[in-house]
């Protein structure tokens, strides 16, 4: 067993990033102790400070340090569309590549009975709140094309219905570049039963 | 009972995310039971499997591996995936927590997996949810041994008579029921439909859920079942 100073410790409490195992995570202490003081110090300052103060947003739920995130307080953004995302990641990926400029919803995960993760964990009072306030006319269900996904939209879907707001959701199927011979048949169906009319 | 190839016919009951490219899911295999399996590299790599890797999914799967956890080495769909909507996906996943929760782990159960693919089917075509849901229980019992039967009494061996009402608990069967035991009393007519595997009238239905309800509490124990609460939630938000 290895001895436990601060070498050890801080190696051990690397290893809580993801993709980092015992042999990186050694990497990265040796290396920030002895080529990079200063970033080290800056990283666990902003890190403590991170930890600390950034909390859910009390209108989105994504991550932020501010009662309400910039997207939320931004009132530019049309209201009438609210898009609703499984992580807060995914509102980076859609800002860059969508011209998407309504707001957003973070459900922080999906409906998955057998992990206890039911309608509340997810914060669906709020978006039902939220829905009800009557400024949204479309929900856009951003929602990965999975089983506990389909429920969790599927679940959505009622409840906006009975706030009588129009819920889409994004389409599913090819990738842009893939062949079509590689694509797994559940896609191809969905993007079979999706097509359009060119 | 392996099939084509040393490929097993399994569903997924359950997945989840297991480092940063792979996936942990609980495998009901056909002649070897519920057992978790690791795919590797099922969310990444050239051919990302996460699609197939699906509850309701029909799958051959190879598995290697002696420990409790295998590998899963092929994953090919062995049919198309069951087409579960509106409440019948939430029934669905009904099914699979009463499986994770009542079934022990390498328990073959070969009738149970065939219950359970045709109860999937039935959902999918649109069957009557309650009667699904309760033949699927009542086999569930039957093949762990925990079933009464349903369609004689206890003492005697008299078999039920539909206009009268009876009494069933875990573990003692069905007895004829005293006029004071008013409430969980269950009429003969419902406890012959459920063993006959016809369909019930909505009060019946009532009455057979109610009934399985507390066949299934022993086995269950104490933590609430998730799938039985989001079902509740979602029929509530439509009568609203």
């Amino acid at each position: 067993m290895a001895e436990r100073t601060l070498l050890n410790q801080l190696i051990d409490a690397l290893r809580c990033l993801p993709g980092v195992g015992p042999k990186s995570a050694q990497r990265i202490a040796f290396h920030l102790l002895e080529r990079d003081r200063d970033g080290g110090s800056r990283l666990a300052r902003v890190m403590g400070e991170a930890m600390a103060r950034i909390r859910r947003c009390s209108r989105c739920r994504t991550l932020s340090e501010h009662e309400q995130c910039g997207l939320c307080a931004n009132p530019n953004r049309d209201p009438s569309l609210l898009c609703v995302v499984e992580q807060p990641s995914e509102i980076v990926a859609i800002e860059h590549a969508t011209d998407f400029r309504g707001y957003y919803f973070v459900l922080g995960g999906h409906l998955s009975p057998l992990d206890g993760i039911g309608p509340a964990e997810l914060g669906l009072d709020l978006l039902e709140a939220r829905l009800r306030e009557g400024q949204v006319t479309e929900l856009i269900l951003a929602i990965s094309p999975t089983v506990e996904g389909s429920v969790t939209a599927q679940y959505i879907a009622e409840c906006a219905g009975a706030a009588a707001v129009h819920v889409t959701r994004i389409a599913h199927g090819v990738p842009l570049g893939g062949e079509l011979e590689h694509v797994d048949g559940g896609t191809l169906a969905l993007a079979f039963s999706g097509r359009r009319t060119l | 009972m392996s099939g084509a190839g040393g490929l097993l016919r399994a569903l997924v009951l359950h997945r989840r995310d297991y480092g940063n490219t792979s996936l942990l899911v609980e495998l009901f295999a056909q002649g070897q039971g519920r057992f978790p399996a690791i795919a590797k590299g099922a969310r990444r790599g050239r051919r990302p499997t996460s699609a197939l890797l699906q509850p309701f999914q029909p799958l051959w799967v190879g598995v290697v591996g002696r420990g409790e956890v295998l590998t899963l080495t092929r994953v090919e769909a062995a049919a198309r995936p069951f087409d579960l909507g509106g409440p019948a996906l939430p029934c669905a996943f009904y099914l699979n927590e009463l499986l994770m929760r009542l079934l022990g782990r390498h328990d073959p159960q070969a009738p149970i997996f065939a219950f359970y693919h045709a109860a999937l089917g039935e959902l999918a075509a649109g069957a009557h949810l309650d009667s699904v849901l309760r033949q699927f229980e009542l086999r569930l019992l039957e093949g762990l041994g925990y079933a009464p039967s349903l369609d004689l009494v206890v003492d005697g061996g008299t078999p039920v008579a539909p206009d009268r009402h009876y009494l069933v608990e875990p573990g003692r069967g069905t007895r004829a029921a005293p006029a004071a035991a008013a409430g969980e009393r269950v009429s003969g007519a419902t406890l012959l439909a459920l063993a006959r595997g016809e369909a019930l009238a909505p009060a019946q239905a009532r009455e057979a859920r109610a009934l399985f309800r507390r066949l299934l509490q022993p086995h269950l124990g104490p933590k609430p079942l998730k799938s039985r609460e989001l079902f509740r939630q979602w029929r509530g938000g439509r009568q609203e």
